[in-house]
């Protein structure tokens, strides 16, 4: 049998190439992914047997054709992306796959850092990196009855979000606020971040953080081998819950968590349902919070990115914390409402 | 050499090891090796990533390696590679001590 396997890059943009790889996709049962920077297909002769493609420092899309799977051709694919990825600059790389194939990539070098059911599984290249994470979250630990935290992505920081943290800091006796750091958001994290601190000053128990790599947005997770859309929304959010509960709660001594009513967005509603059945069988509270609402409508983060998109930055006035405000008049902000101007995705 | 950054050389091909030198606050070489031949030939491995980063003058640093069955003579090249790689600056890599 000829091993001579040739790496070349699959550029998506082209149409035909696409259709090839979609259809070659398919055939192994998955999709192609929605977000994918780089794609790397694995010919011998001019027959396509492999792929694999990443977003940021994700792997996704990875398959071998069924006769050619047992000949290291998999291997072939993820040096070729582990490469790619360094030169990118990334060095912390994680990948997503069915359970049936954890130790096909534990001889490649990953390592479990999460498992849902049967259906998927979360690995990272380094082994134990998350076990760090945790311990690192620990020195940030302060030893109280009642723990709350709170995760949010606050794109930008309103009313709504100070309220919820308000409640969670009059309720408890620590408030450990997580701030989504990945960069899935028109406003970027550093931004957002800022904004959250500024508007929480006047509460004196709250200790934030970033939430690091370990928890990705609905936006960017993998569902190209889920079947239905629905269970998408399920999957995500019992691999979030199972980091969390592994190694952020006893790392915090985290007693419940709070979370904001999601009237508008069904995903985000499906979510929180399952989060709050995922933490009470644990017996961690799970609180949600009406949203605080003015003039009987309830604030929402995408309602005042919708106004400054309109240019009527004043009308988030009433919205948004003083902090927050001061800070898309000033002239700092103008990159941003520039760019959220120009963006008309959701998020 | 100091370490001042992360760095990745080789596949995972069969006959290759990969080898990725990171940063390390402690004094020490730490390996993390996975080796399909670990059992058979692991104690060497390490020794010879130990030995080419000591002639190269680098005392701390994380080594993760995943071998799948390379010969000495290349994990002492990937090894080099990678710590030349990780020293971020030519002006700092001292050429003599290779052989």
């Amino acid at each position: 049998m000829d091993y001579d396997f040739n790496g070349k890059r699959i550029f998506l943009d082209d149409m035909l190439e696409r259709k090839k790889l979609e259809i070659f996709l398919n055939i192994q049962g998955i999709k192609l992914d929605k977000n994918l920077d780089y794609t790397v297909g694995i010919y011998k002769a001019n027959e396509l047997i492999a792929t694999g493609s990443f977003f940021k420092n994700t792997l996704r899309c990875l398959a071998v054709k069924s006769e050619y799977q047992g000949m290291g051709a998999l291997n072939t694919v993820v040096s070729n992306l582990m490469n790619e990825q360094y030169k990118r600059g990334f060095t912390h790389i994680f990948l997503y796959t069915k359970c049936n194939y954890i130790r096909l990539f534990n001889d490649l070098g990953f390592y479990e850092v999460a498992r849902v059911e049967d259906l998927l599984e979360f690995m990272e290249n380094k082994s134990n990196d998350i076990t760090n994470y945790s311990l690192e979250l620990a020195k940030t630990s302060i030893k109280a009855g009642r723990v709350a935290s709170i995760v949010i992505n606050a794109n930008p920081f309103t009313l709504g979000h100070q309220h919820l943290i308000e409640e969670a800091s009059n309720e408890n006796d620590v408030v450990h606020v997580f701030v989504v750091s990945e960069e899935a958001s028109v406003i970027p994290f550093s931004v957002r971040y800022e904004l959250v601190r500024r508007g929480t000053t006047h509460l004196k128990n709250i200790v934030l953080h970033k939430t690091g790599d370990y928890i990705i947005s609905n936006a960017t997770f993998p569902s190209y081998f889920i079947k239905d859309e629905e269970n998408v929304v399920v999957v995500h959010a019992k691999l979030d819950l199972e980091v969390y509960k592994k190694y952020i709660v006893p790392a915090l001594g985290i007693t419940s968590r709070y979370v904001g009513e999601e009237p508008y967005c069904s995903v985000t509603k499906k979510y929180n349902e399952v989060m709050k059945g995922s933490l009470e069988k644990d017996g961690i509270i799970c609180k949600t919070i009406p949203r605080l609402s003015i003039n009987g409508k309830a604030i929402s983060a995408s309602s005042v990115r919708q106004y400054i998109r309109e240019d009527k930055v004043k009308e988030i006035k009433g919205l948004v914390p003083e902090t927050t405000y001061d800070y898309f008049i000033s002239k700092e902000a103008e990159g941003i409402i520039k760019k959220i101007k120009n963006s008309k995705n959701r998020h | 050499m100091k370490i001042i950054k992360s760095s990745m050389v080789g596949t995972l091909e069969s006959s290759d090891i990969q080898i990725r030198v990171e940063q390390r606050d402690e004094l020490g070489i730490k390996i993390q090796l996975k080796s399909s031949v670990e059992k058979q030939f692991g104690k060497q491995i390490r020794k010879v990533i130990i030995e080419t980063l000591e002639s190269l003058g680098i005392d701390s640093c994380l080594v993760i390696a995943i071998d799948k069955g390379a010969l000495d003579c290349t994990i002492k090249a990937r090894v080099q590679c990678a710590a030349y790689r990780a020293v971020g600056d030519a002006e700092k890599i001292n050429w003599e001590v290779i052989n």
